[in-house]
């Protein structure tokens, strides 16, 4: 697809709904049960135009993506998340009406606002976890509090940082009290990508200690019924689950597969399913197959060439926007990624409605390819002559297009041009992860998936000093802008102050952006009721086989 | 024999013993460790020498190896860092037999597959079929595993859709639906062997055709499938467990390619995982079990020829 | 007294005629072997100059493509001509192949003579250590012991020759030990003759062919093993020619373009193919009643 076609397709996507703005003005006035329910109601009805959903059946999908632990407040892989979101439910859930991303209360009720750093929730009434517990304030309030204390060491505490109690105000009620105004929440208080705020039973935890990841106990519509290690995963209906009517199927099994040709393989001669992911080379295969059904929009993500800021070549800010403006971003996005992504001016993504500005590429903002002005940067180098910095690559097990060793191969001659011959080190991924979080590279490139918000797209990985800073970038400037854009609730605000950042980081170019890629989900046509969400979900709640 | 036996077996514990020390020394040498693996991206310092302490991983390595032989000895295999399984469930109860069904499925496909073909050979030597089979012969033994499996689950699997392409269905619990999702690794795994095993047949049966007691058993008038296949296939015996039970290092290592390729949670998935993470622990069970094998069936071999030449059988 | 020496020096050239090159060139199927080796060694040598294409360089616009005029057996998906990729495959996997089985052969020979002419105890720990190699499954030592060394051409030779040197100590000592009792030793001993001279003049000629027939075979495992090994991802770096790396990216795109994996699959299978017959006539010439398969 050329980019031409991508760029329409993404303006009509994109084309008006509810902005967020407004939302978030319903919600604090307390309106929030009927912006929620409209939406809820929305879905609902979709469901009922379609044909009568079949009950039972076994639904068999092929999971490509690394599952590292089902329990939420310790996992750091898509894959699990998205088996996660159909055990578990959060205070909130992520809603995607086909043209913009919400987010709509699920175990919440109602969400209101007092003040802009309190925030109230009513649970619903006779929600039961898997284990038949109830799940009262009181058991929300252990979750939550769960991740924050620091004897658990959840690697996602951060997120609730600013958390300055619960108080449970009654039985299904409960009040959360903040120093300052968070504008991440909605996102952290998702069952899924959030994790933080996805719920899990305080007994299962307490029984299972170390070993709740295999053992998961939680509200959704199925249940955990068994892992076999490098096999497969089964969960099975929960009858208690609090949506009326739902889940249709009677289980799901999950067969956890390393190389994702044979999945593939599986997927067009029908032997699965549904894939969770899909190489992006065979997709135009997938999409001309008449039986399967393929979901995928271009999803909250951006892959970059991460340039190490400590030490020399890279700690030249002249070297690193040669570096920036010398990648052609078209190619990367037809040889890398098959046509199934965008070029990627700024870190900021497609879905984060609101923050996103599709014409980005016509205001001259961010980054793009510009070969002259990348020459014009490499003559006001430090460094003249050629330049030979480590790049450190890692195929792991797999290896599937756009990802692996595929763009720093795609990168060779593009920065052969301003006189930069990369030394590739190919290492297994424990070196490679290792390497990259101890500084002991030059280059590498990685991406980062399944954000929301600009907040979590921007802030942990490139704040100085923050964890995932992993190329020690340093500027107080762009810290300011980004830690005031998490302390108002003021749509406009935020956005002003992420231009700002944006400026700021893609003039430093401690990174050089590459592409916000599409993620795929493959359905076989039998898998009716799905509904597609931008941001790498599976979720199987309204889902039946015919 | 018994002493034999036991000396045998006290020889072996030795071998496996020096074989921890090394596997143990790779991975304590090799840089990455599982603490990085399993925070991956979600990585701070703090947690990062948290969970170093938690699992024990900052102690002193001969600590290290020295806990891990005390639990193993005593049937504490473990549980795995990443997946906080435990490592003894994980690596007998459910790898090993999946890599026993699929090398002993390979195997009979391949003694099938082979023995025939190897026999056919021998009787029409240097004729066409000769050629053909050892033709055959030979490339199974060429491609490799990994490219023939790839192969076949496009073909088979795909294109025709005769076999499904991944999963593993354990033969104990659904039988024949077991062996249809083995087929294709098993053939993969097979092909390696087939070759192997048509040559052995074809050179033993050779050899032994020319014999006088094949001619007498002629002239005695026995029908020639009973010359070929009881008289005849005596001498191939020997040759065959021989070369099966050397070979078996070479089905090892072809069982992880197919393993990963076809999705088999075996003992070689197992390792090949438990490596790349530096979980030296399952790497360590891995291990054992496969040297423990290797010697079985080392034992095995020898008690065979025993068995089939009573020449060799110790008064 | 020169005449003696001469007349020695000729027994002992044709000795050698006799006894290795005439029973080769017996054997046709091993010759044919030879030949399809020969052929792909000079294919490897002269790559730089047969070669049509930088085997690395890239052209997108030109990817994914079948055999072609421009290019012979086509492009993978990076747009790099197949045809160089292999003729430079050939050399590296060849390279990567006898280099491994020499190191692995040297260094076992070494220690299998060590261990049979010395005896003992220096025997017996040396024979455990041995075991303790060949108890390891091939491909996770080479995997365990890459994980230490680091990536990259140079340590896949390494890790291959480690997983080698058990073969080779071990049918060294075997065949060490069968020569050592033989009396026409212990009368070289009585005359005076160093260990060395023992061990070259009458040790390693018996030993030679057994080993010769080992290591044909082996090469062919080293290079299974090496693409196998760059098939995980975990052997050379990208984007060298290697036709173990080029089969694994091909894997990728197996249903739109075939021929980037099955260049480089039918180049590896006759080249296997080639050295199991060059094995296997070796073996026939010089072992007809054994069959060593160790």
């Amino acid at each position: 697809m050329s980019e031409q076609n991508h760029k329409d397709k993404l303006a009509a996507v994109l084309a008006a709904g509810i902005n967020r703005r407004s939302f978030m003005k319903l919600m604090g006035s307390g309106a929030g049960l009927a912006a929620g329910s409209a939406i809820m109601g929305g879905s609902l009805v979709q469901n009922a135009i379609a044909a009568a959903p079949k009950r039972g059946g076994t639904i068999k999908l092929a999971w490509i993506d690394a599952v590292d632990t089902l329990d939420p407040h310790f996992t750091a892989s898509l894959g699990s998340v998205k088996i996660l979101n159909n055990i578990f439910n959060g205070l909130l859930k992520v809603a995607y009406d086909g043209k913009k991303v919400s987010f709509v209360p699920d175990l919440a009720e109602k969400w209101e606002m007092p003040d802009d750093k309190t925030h109230v929730f009513k649970l619903r009434q006779g929600v039961k976890f898997h284990n038949g517990d109830p799940c009262d304030a009181a058991a929300v309030k252990w979750s939550l509090e769960r991740v924050k204390d620091p004897a658990v060491a959840s690697p996602h505490a951060w997120k609730f940082e600013t958390l300055a109690g619960i108080d449970i105000v009654d039985e299904s009620t409960i009040r959360m009290r903040f120093s300052k105004p968070y504008a991440f929440l909605p996102v952290a208080l998702t069952g899924s990508t959030g994790r933080a705020g996805t719920i899990v039973s305080k007994r299962a935890v307490e029984q299972h200690g170390k070993a709740f990841g295999r053992n998961p106990v939680g509200t959704g519509p199925f249940k955990f019924a068994g892992w076999r290690e490098n096999e497969s995963i089964t969960l099975e209906r929960n009858p208690d689950y609090f949506e009326p009517g739902l889940p249709y199927l009677d289980g799901v099994q999950i067969l956890l597969i390393k190389e994702p040709t044979a999945a593939v393989a599986a997927m067009m001669s029908g032997q699965v399913d549904g894939m969770s992911l899909s190489p992006f080379q065979f997709v135009p295969q997938l999409k001309a197959n008449r039986n399967l059904k393929v979901y995928g929009e271009v999803e909250g993500n951006y892959s970059f060439v991460a340039m190490n800021n400590r030490r020399a070549p890279f700690d030249d800010p002249m070297l690193r926007k040669a570096v920036a403006f010398a990648i052609n971003r078209d190619s990367i996005v037809k040889q890398g990624y098959f046509g199934e992504a965008i070029p990627a001016y700024s870190p900021i993504s497609p879905p984060m409605t609101g923050f996103y500005d599709k014409n980005i590429g016509k205001t001259g903002r961010g980054q793009f390819f510009d070969l002259k002005k990348a020459m014009a940067y490499r003559k006001q180098s430090k460094v003249q002559g050629e330049i030979n910095p480590v790049y450190i690559v890692s195929q792991g097990f797999t290896g599937s297009g756009g990802s692996g060793t595929r763009n720093s191969q795609l990168l060779l001659p593009m920065l052969a041009r301003i006189g930069i011959k990369p030394k590739i080190e190919l290492l297994d991924r424990a070196v490679w992860t290792k390497r990259r979080n101890g500084g002991d590279f030059d280059m590498y490139d990685e991406a980062w998936i399944a954000d929301l918000d600009p907040d979590e797209t921007i802030y942990p990985e490139w704040h100085s000093g923050k964890p995932w800073n992993f190329v020690g970038y340093s500027n107080p400037v762009f810290d300011k802008l980004v830690s005031d854009a998490q302390d108002t609730l003021n749509q406009a605000t935020r956005k002003k102050l992420y231009d700002k950042a944006e400026d700021v980081i893609m003039a430093d170019a401690p990174l050089a952006m590459l592409a916000h890629m599409k993620v795929f989900k493959i359905l076989h046509k039998r898998v009716q009721g799905f509904q597609y969400i931008p941001v790498d979900l599976l979720n199987l709640h309204s889902v039946w086989l015919s | 024999m018994f002493q034999a036996v036991s000396a045998k077996l006290a020889q072996t514990l030795l071998v496996l013993l020096i074989v921890s020390v090394a596997s143990f020394t790779f991975l304590k040498l090799a840089p990455g460790d599982p603490v990085s693996i399993m925070l991956g991206s979600d990585y701070s310092k703090t947690s990062y020498e948290q969970l170093t302490h938690e699992l024990g991983l900052d102690q002193p390595v001969i600590f290290q190896y020295g806990n891990w032989l005390a639990d193993f000895v005593r049937g504490d295999w473990g549980t795995s860092y990443i997946t906080n399984q435990n490592i003894f469930e994980l690596a007998v109860l459910q790898a090993l037999p999946v890599t026993l069904t699929l090398a002993g499925f390979s195997l009979l496909i391949a003694l099938v597959i082979g023995i025939p073909t190897g026999v056919l050979a021998a009787l029409y030597r240097n004729s066409w079929i000769d050629v053909l089979a050892t033709t055959l012969a030979i490339g199974g033994n060429a491609f490799p595993s990994f490219y023939l499996g790839i192969i076949l689950i496009w073909v088979f699997g795909v294109d025709l859709g005769w076999f499904p392409v991944l999963g593993f269905v354990a033969p104990w619990e659904d039988f024949w639906r077991g062996l249809w999702h083995l087929a294709l690794p098993a053939i993969t795994l097979g092909a390696w062997y087939v070759g192997l095993i048509a040559r052995i047949t074809r050179s033993s049966l050779l050899e032994v055709l020319g014999q006088p007691y094949i001619l007498a058993a002629k002239a005695r008038g026995e029908p020639a499938w009973r010359v070929v296949w009881v008289h005849g296939m005596r001498n191939v015996l020997m040759p065959l467990v021989t070369v099966i039970g050397l070979q078996l290092g070479g089905m090892l290592r072809g069982a992880v390619m197919t393993e990963v390729v076809f999705a088999l949670p075996g003992l070689g998935m197992m390792v090949t995982t438990a490596v790349l993470n530096r979980e030296y622990i399952v790497v360590q069970a891995g291990i054992m079990i496969t040297g423990l094998l290797f010697v079985a069936v080392n034992l095995a071999v020898d008690q065979t020829y025993q068995f089939l030449d009573p020449r060799l059988r110790r008064r | 007294m020169t005449e003696a020496l001469n007349v020695t020096a000729l027994t002992r050239e044709s000795q050698w005629k006799r006894r290795f090159l005439q029973p080769m060139l017996r054997q046709r199927s091993a010759m044919v072997g030879l030949a399809i080796i020969a052929l792909y060694i000079l294919a490897a040598v002269f790559a730089p100059w047969l070669a049509t294409h930088d085997p690395t360089a890239q052209d997108l616009m030109a990817s994914l493509q079948g055999p072609s005029a421009a290019h012979w057996l086509g492009t993978d998906s990076y747009g790099q001509d197949l045809y160089s990729r292999l003729l430079y495959g050939a050399q590296l996997a060849l390279i990567i192949g006898f280099a491994s089985v020499a190191i692995g052969l040297v260094v076992g020979v070494a220690i299998g003579l060590a261990a049979g002419l010395m005896g003992g105890r220096t025997e017996w720990v040396l024979m455990r250590i041995v075991d303790g190699l060949l108890a390891f499954p091939e491909l996770i030592l080479a995997m365990a012991f890459m994980a230490v060394l680091g990536l990259g051409t140079e340590n896949v030779v390494y890790a291959l020759a480690l997983s080698f040197v058990g073969p080779f100590a071990r049918m060294t000592r075997g065949d060490v030990l069968q020569v050592k009792n033989q009396p026409y030793i212990e009368a070289a001993r009585l005359m005076g003759l160093t260990t060395a001279a023992i061990i070259w003049r009458h040790v390693l000629p018996n030993v030679v062919s057994p080993i010769l027939v080992q290591a044909g075979m082996r090469v062919s495992i080293a290079i299974l093993l090496e693409s196998g090994l760059s098939f995980l991802g975990i052997g050379v770096v990208p984007p060298t020619p290697d036709w173990g790396l080029m089969i694994a990216e091909g894997r990728a795109f197996i249903t739109m373009a075939p021929w980037i994996s099955g260049v480089p699959g039918v180049a590896l299978a006759i080249l296997l193919v080639a050295l199991n017959l060059l094995g296997d006539g070796l073996r026939d010439a010089f072992d007809p009643t054994t069959q060593k398969d160790a």
